[in-house]
């Protein structure tokens, strides 16, 4: 890693606009562990999330050119895409939505004891201020984030008003937020 | 909505969390256009997802990038896909392949379905030939079965006709005895009263010689009159039907040219009889 050269995420995004197989390994290299995290989250095939890992990261590749950064970052779109390219394959294959995220309540403990994840993050630190996330607020942003719930799904699972998911989205967010925030 | 609605109404979560609608979303990028305030909100929401990803985060296995960055030269085979100069030049990632050396593995299974058919079409081909040739050799003794019975067929059917002719009960047999010139000929004639029908069974006349056939005349008021010539069928006399006769004394065979004669060569007359 010391030799890599580091990008700013404007150099990353007009090498990558210029197809350049160098950039695209950086950005490999940094980011793919936090794709498989979630796509391996939100299935329970590991063979099937490393799949989806390789079409996610090749989309990323053949579609670079219709990313926009007037409407977000950059790995805030791959983590879509990778996500995306999860909830299609739960769809096609008539995968029962998980009961995984609801019943593990505590998720990110799970995650901790892979030591070799994150490396280039203080993960550890930031894991345990995420304990201090409330359960119903991790439990909302889970089921978007790693359950691929939309709107109506998550209306119906915690049986609260549609109106009701967007304040308590909004209020779960600002509280990771704050959690991270205190953690760095 | 102003921006203060716009940050706190929950949309940029959602839009972020990729679970708005259509119409949200279109707020939310009409807002970020319109507002620095809500496009800096959306960045502070996406970094903060960023990091819970990362603190999520599980390395996938090593194998996978080149198996991911041999795919991205397969897919962009026009492209220049080599480091460019701006790239960094001590990147450990050299496997990026050239065009030209791309190599296509066709997996194993497809092999062994390969040499599975092969061997199948193979063992069909053969199946197929063994088959073909009996199928000839069957049909080759249908057809010589098939002359035979159809030359038995026609065997019984010309014995059926002589038996007919022999049992009817309008049949007068004459018998034409050998004459001094060939005392061991014998012929018969069966003369049909009822229709004058003659009918001659020559089978026990002597064999012709070549160039020579037999000629049979009926004696009608003291005159040889031509009855029709005698043949063989593949050299053998059958029972034949002759010219017909209301009435005649005799008949007698004579020896002829082939084709017959207007008179008959009376030292050439092997049988004759008197009715």
């Amino acid at each position: 890693m010391a030799e890599q050269r580091k990008y700013s995420e404007e150099e990353l995004i007009y090498h990558l606009q210029k197809r350049d197989t160098a950039a695209f390994s950086y950005l490999y290299d940094n980011y793919s562990s936090a794709l498989f995290g979630i796509i391996n989250k939100m299935l329970t095939d590991q063979q099937l999330a490393e799949d989806v890992l390789q079409e996610a990261f090749l989309k990323i590749w053949n579609n670079f050119t219709s990313y926009d950064s007037s409407k977000g970052r950059l790995f805030t779109w791959m983590l879509n895409i990778a996500r995306n390219l999860t909830i299609d394959t739960i769809r096609s294959k008539g995968y029962k939505k998980q009961t995984k995220i609801q019943s593990s309540e505590n998720a990110v403990d799970n995650v901790s004891q892979n030591p070799d994840a994150a490396e280039s993050f203080d993960a550890l630190g930031v894991r345990k201020h995420l304990t201090l996330l409330k359960n119903d607020q991790k439990q909302i942003l889970d089921l978007a984030y790693f359950g691929g719930f939309t709107q109506d799904e998550i209306s119906k699972e915690l049986k609260i008003p549609l109106g009701t998911v967007k304040t308590r989205m909004r209020t779960a967010i600002m509280h990771l937020r704050k959690v991270l925030r205190d953690a760095s | 909505m102003n921006k203060e609605e716009i940050i706190s109404s929950g949309l940029l979560e959602l839009y972020v969390l990729g679970i708005a609608s259509a119409e949200e979303q279109a707020i939310v990028e009409q807002a970020l256009v319109q507002y620095p305030e809500a496009a800096d909100e959306l960045s502070q929401i996406e970094l903060s997802l960023e990091d819970y990803a990362i603190a999520n985060s599980e390395a996938p296995p090593a194998s996978l990038k080149s198996k991911i960055m041999a795919g991205l030269v397969d897919s962009s085979t026009n492209e220049t896909t080599a480091l460019t100069a701006s790239s960094p030049a001590d990147l450990p990632e050299t496997e990026v392949a050239v065009p030209e050396t791309k190599v296509y593995r066709i997996p194993t299974y497809f092999k062994l379905a390969a040499a599975a058919m092969l061997i199948l079409l193979l063992g069909s081909i053969i199946l197929n030939y063994s088959y073909y040739n009996r199928y000839q050799e069957t049909n080759r003794d249908l057809a010589a079965a098939e002359r035979k019975v159809s030359t038995m067929d026609s065997a019984n059917l010309a014995m059926n006709s002589e038996l007919d002719l022999i049992t009817d009960k309008n049949a007068t047999p004459v018998v034409l005895n050998g004459t001094p010139h060939s005392p061991d000929a014998l012929a018969k004639i069966f003369w049909l009263r009822t229709t004058g029908d003659v009918y001659v069974d020559p089978s026990n006349l002597p064999a012709v010689p070549a160039g020579k056939q037999y000629q049979l005349w009926a004696i009608v008021d003291g005159k040889p009159v031509d009855a029709g010539m005698i043949s063989t069928q593949q050299g053998t006399y059958r029972i034949q039907k002759m010219k017909s006769f209301g009435k005649a004394e005799a008949f007698a065979i004579t020896l002829e040219k082939e084709g017959g004669s207007e008179t008959p060569t009376m030292e050439e007359m092997f049988v004759m009889s008197k009715i």
